[in-house]
């Protein structure tokens, strides 16, 4: 029995004798489970409807013999509150559902459903409603947009105007089988008896269980190509087979609603694009406006309030932290940041029963700094300043609610854990500073797994290798005070570079190194702005009231400096540049490459599969032109002349200046970005450059050899990267020595990191030109060089990584692209693997080998049910090449007899001996017991390493 | 102190497979140096190298002239490599370039028209014959064997059996 069942049963028991219910405790006492345990298994039960529980506290449990399962639950709420939604009765809304039912609209109530969800709402209704069984559809947005939301209102909708015929919501997500699509394809289309090894019965699958209702396949772009083709197949003519039977056969009369949070460009998508004809695209959190974010907090709010049935009072500065602390996570993060402050001011407000505050100095720094996020961004700020009052107080109320099917909730009442711990620590004799510490400490725990699965924490921890923390905390309180009294606008690397400076500054003055002087330029330079030497007066105030020592006067002007070059820089237009090639991601994965090496913004890819038709692809890099052009023309980069005569038509087209180069490799790419990005040109100068850089036959020999001979003769300088600072002494001799152990490690010996200060900035730089060419840049702030900038945030992020595939592509520029096309070509891979067995061995015929062993390769990768790239299936058929060689010439490998024995317990080994004896067959060769254990050794090694790679 | 060279090999597949994983695993190595000019130039048979690479050690398709200067060069004295070149032409210039060891290890040099066969494995051409009198005139042991645990043989025997030295 299940600790589950056994808590089902005690209940059925005890609600029989006793009606008030029982508690927590109670039920821990008497079947002996911890009491954790069992709140969160009655918590489930709640949620499932197979039990209620009891106004007040403590909170008792009965036995809910009204519901017996989900469906019928669902029947019953339309709009489902969440865990523990004791104080909204199931009276209420039944009356709200059977007053609501085909006339209201559940749509309505959805923020946004009149602004920027108008037209996603009508979509939804439209493919609803689209006779005779509707269209089926695709929801696009960003993680945490609401996808799943919106899904569940439709179904409510279609249930409410009676369009479907059952009441059923099933969701799949195909992430969560993604590694084993033959268990997908099972749940998905369900299997008969004998189709796999367990499939000891038929099984109907999801299709099937969703017949008459609708199918959310969450995360579809994880569908695997087999599941795409039979989803695509069960659209169009209704049916479909199950896992074991050939004929197609089984009906189901399912609406289909996809979701993904996949790029719609990707060529992947491009494939359902085409297919469905409804595509809804969610926006973002950002793109949201002021009035809709507040409402969301709100009805966020109102939800946790429901939960502890109190009143949340907050500030106008927690409203402001908590909505510009949200990133990249959209409504979902804000849900978990709100979770997670309604926590902590649970904790905080325990002794109080009517409410709960939310104090500014209280939130956790993550979403303090939300607040000097939304400072950035005046207009936003301006907007929601406007709607704002002081406090906002947010009362319980039972009318708003969400549904529950939502990888945001928690699987149990977080607050009534918090109660029951805060209550059991007070028996133990804790004081109240030391519960509420320890149970921060739980409740981070709990909400952590939301930022876990993103890169919230990364940026500060990768910083905290190099700098104190305190110096850190320091530099986040100089950075806060500067927002609020100076007005001083601050980017996202002030952290990074200020903290860098006053670390490198504090060192040397405890290490009583002498103290720089003050040229003459440097106060020249900054007698140009006064405003920051001001600031600066500021900023060394503060840190003198911290270390508690006098700071020299010359720091200031350093200090004033760093300022200067710290400030935003106004945005001019720049050139835009589209990237079109040929294959699922070529174009897309190079210009992730060059937009993160060079952090622009004006750079676009478009992925043209071979089977797409020219017209189609005018039209996707038409309207990627668009989005890509500031006003100063596009250039597009192609890898195919035939596409070089699309300049005209899509000028025409978009009315957009756009000029064609026939050519993309990274390294051409990298150029357009940075001359675009970094120096101003204007579209007409970019293009005659770039022709000349590349201007030659596109023979790849005949191109290396040309571009050796040309930097030869044009290039006779030593290369060098520039360290840039505000002393040249501190920051930039950390970036050096970090920069020279990544060159070392790289045996890249013919690079010299110079470090700069930012005074004389361009006078330094202009006399290492003359020595060095310069192939990079980095530190706080990007001088006008023509070359690769790397930001000091990336650069202290990737561990150095982005600095060296950005040396490896300005030294050869192709071997990310040729291991890629090999990935993607079979032909490819099988005539090089003949040439590489004609180059390497003497006695066998390659031309007749080649296909014995690439058959040799699909047999084992069949059998053994993992994918070989095409580097590792050469390295496969060499290898067997060399066993048959071996045994040709009796020269056959040797092994102990211990790596024989233990090579017979090898799963893959009986594989590899059927693998084997198809080569017997076939040539008539037997090979020894000892080339099977070097065959799967090769394996196994392969394995390790990806393994190591996937950590 | 310089670069601690723990084998030379001539292979004419340079990295693969198991043969490679075994010599790394059996001789204590940080590094896997792949010496080729011809290689170094060639994109696709550079990137397959990589790739084949074993687990936990880096690898890196250098120049004949760089592996020189950087074994001269103090800022590589970490380095504990494996080196592997294509032909005796090749392992003779990277010891003409102050590299030192005592003994290369054949593994496989593969036949073409200009070689013959010395034994199963390893074909000869007249330069290469060269380059290993060079070798055996400066006392350098000649050392045949694929994997580590096999037992050695020594090429020159093998060389002067055929009349070729």
């Amino acid at each position: 029995m299940t600790r589950r069942e056994k808590i089902l049963a005690y209940l059925e028991k005890r609600t029989l004798s006793m009606a008030q219910g029982v508690t927590t405790s109670e039920i821990s006492e008497a079947i002996g489970v911890l009491r954790p345990n069992v709140s969160k298994e009655l918590n489930q039960l709640v949620r499932e409807g197979k039990i209620k529980k009891t106004n007040g506290r403590p909170v008792r449990y009965v036995v809910n013999h009204a519901a017996g399962n989900r469906k019928i639950k669902m029947e019953q709420k339309p709009n489902i509150g969440f865990a523990g939604d004791a104080r909204i009765s199931d009276q209420s809304i039944k009356e709200k559902y059977t007053a609501n039912k085909n006339e209201v609209d559940v749509f309505e109530n959805m923020i946004g459903s009149r602004g920027s969800l108008k037209n996603q709402v009508e979509q939804a209704k439209a493919a609803l409603l689209y006779p005779p069984h509707g269209l089926n559809t695709l929801i696009i947005g960003p993680t945490g947009s609401g996808k799943t939301y919106f899904a569940n209102k439709m179904y409510h909708f279609a249930l409410d105007r009676e369009i479907i015929s059952k009441k059923g919501f099933t969701v799949f997500n195909c992430a969560d089988y993604a590694h084993n699509p033959e268990l997908l394809m099972s749940h998905l289309f369900g299997y008969v008896k004998g189709a796999f090894t367990g499939a000891n019965d038929d099984k109907d699958g999801l299709i099937q269980e969703a017949d008459g209702g609708i199918l959310f396949l969450d995360e579809v772009h994880r569908l695997p190509p087999e599941g795409q083709e039979m989803i695509f197949y069960f659209m169009d003519h209704g049916t479909y087979s199950r896992l074991g039977e050939t004929a197609k056969s089984h009906h189901a009369d399912v609406r289909l609603v996809y979701a993904t949070t996949e790029d719609p460009e990707s060529s992947l998508l491009q494939t359902f694009v085409r297919r469905i004809p409804i595509i809804i695209q969610l926006p973002g959190f950002n793109q949201r406006s002021a009035r809709e974010k507040l409402q969301l907090l709100e009805q966020l709010l109102t939800l946790e309030a429901n939960r502890i049935h109190k009143n949340i009072r907050l500030s106008e500065d927690v409203v402001q932290a908590l909505l510009g602390s949200i990133t990249y996570g959209n409504v979902g993060q804000l849900k978990s940041n709100i979770q997670l402050v309604c926590a902590q001011g649970f904790l905080n407000s325990m002794h109080n029963k009517n409410e709960i505050t939310l104090h500014f100095s209280q939130l956790p720094p993550n979403i303090k700094d939300g607040l000097s996020n939304l400072a950035n961004n005046r207009q936003e700020l301006g907007n929601l300043s406007r709607l704002l009052e002081p406090t906002m107080v947010i009362k319980p109320d039972a009318k708003r609610g969400l549904p529950d099917i939502d990888s945001y909730e928690l699987p149990y009442n977080l607050y009534e854990i918090i109660g029951d711990k805060a209550a059991l620590l007070k028996d133990e004799g804790l004081d109240q500073a030391a519960i509420n510490n320890f149970i921060m400490t739980d409740i981070n725990l709990h909400l952590k797994s939301f930022y876990r699965q993103g890169k919230l924490e990364k940026t500060v921890s990768s910083l905290n290798e190099i700098v104190d923390q305190e110096i850190i905390d320091l530099t986040k309180q100089i950075q806060r005070l500067l927002q609020e009294r100076e007005n001083y606008p601050v980017r996202d690397n002030f952290i990074y570079a200020m903290s860098l400076h006053i670390s490198s500054f504090i060192k040397r003055v405890q290490s009583g190194k002498p103290l720089r002087n003050i040229s003459a330029d440097l106060i020249s330079m900054v007698h140009d702005y006064p405003a920051e030497l001001k600031i600066a007066e500021r900023v060394k105030d503060l840190i003198e009231d911290h270390y508690r020592f006098p700071i020299p006067e010359s720091e200031v002007y350093y200090m004033a400096i760093l300022l200067v070059s710290l400030k935003s820089e106004p945005k001019t237009g720049k050139v835009g540049i589209v990237v079109a090639a040929h294959g699922n991601s070529t174009a897309s994965s190079m210009v992730q490459v060059v937009s993160q090496l060079l952090s622009v913004d004006n750079i676009a890819a478009y992925d043209m599969p071979l089977e797409m038709s020219p017209k189609v692809a005018l039209d996707g890099i038409a309207s990627q032109v668009k989005n890509i052009d500031q006003g100063d023309g596009v250039l597009l980069l192609v890898d195919m002349g035939s596409l070089s005569t699309f300049s005209s038509k899509l000028t025409e087209k978009t009315n957009i200046r756009v000029k064609t180069i026939d050519m993309v490799t990274t390294a051409m790419v990298l150029e357009a970005a940075r001359k675009t990005a970094l120096i101003d040109s204007d579209l007409e100068t970019v293009y005659r450059e770039l022709h000349e850089f590349d201007g030659y036959s596109r023979t790849i020999e005949k191109v290396q050899k040309k571009k050796n001979d040309v930097q030869k003769i044009s290039d006779q300088r030593d290369k060098a990267i520039i360290a840039i600072c505000s002393t040249g002494k501190g920051t930039a001799r950390r970036i050096k020595d970090l920069l020279d152990k990544i060159l070392v490690d790289n045996l890249i010996d013919d690079i010299t990191v110079i470090t700069v200060s930012v005074v004389n900035m361009k006078e330094q730089i202009a006399k290492i030109q003359q020595k060095y060419q310069i192939v990079a840049t980095t530190g706080v702030v990007k001088p006008k060089v023509a070359a690769p900038f790397v930001s000091l945030e990336n650069l202290l992020q990737g561990g150095g990584e982005s600095f060296v595939s950005l040396i490896e592509e300005i030294n050869n520029n192709r071997a990310a692209r040729e291991a890629e096309t090999l990935e993607h070509s079979e032909f490819l891979t099988e005539e090089m693997s003949q040439k590489y067995l004609g180059q390497y061995f003497t006695f066998i015929n390659p031309a007749k080998i080649v296909k014995i062993l690439w058959n040799y390769c699909d047999f084992i990768q069949q059998r053994s049910k993992s994918k070989m790239s095409n580097a590792f299936r050469i390295s496969l058929i060499m290898h067997m090449a060399g066993a048959l060689e071996r045994y040709l010439t009796r020269s056959e490998m040797s092994a102990d007899e211990q790596k024989l024995s233990s090579v017979r317990t090898e799963k893959l080994y009986p594989i590899v001996k059927q693998a084997n004896e198809v080569l017997h067959e076939t040539l008539n060769i037997n090979l020894s017991d000892a080339e099977v254990y070097y065959t799967v050794e090769l394996f196994n090694t392969e394995k390790e390493k990806s393994d190591t790679q996937n950590n | 102190m310089t670069m601690d060279v723990r084998l030379l090999r001539i292979d004419s597949r340079l990295l693969h497979g198991q043969v490679t994983t075994n010599w790394a695993k059996a001789i204590n190595v940080n590094r896997i140096l792949v010496v080729s000019d011809r290689v170094a130039r060639d994109m696709i048979r550079k990137t397959l190298i990589v790739q084949a690479a074993p687990p936990g050690i880096r690898t890196n398709v250098i120049t004949v002239e760089k592996m020189i200067r950087i074994y001269h060069d103090p800022r590589f004295d970490g380095l504990k490599p494996m080196i592997l070149v294509e032909d005796p032409v090749d392992a003779r210039c990277v010891v003409e370039g102050g590299i030192k060891i005592d003994s290369i290890n054949i593994g496989a040099i593969s036949f073409d028209n200009t070689r013959v066969m010395v034994t199963d494995t390893i074909a000869v051409s007249a330069a290469d014959v060269e380059a290993f009198k060079w070798f055996h005139d400066r006392g350098i042991k000649l050392d045949v064997r694929k994997v580590s645990n096999d037992s050695s043989k020594n090429l020159w025997k093998s060389l002067s059996e055929k009349g070729l030295v």
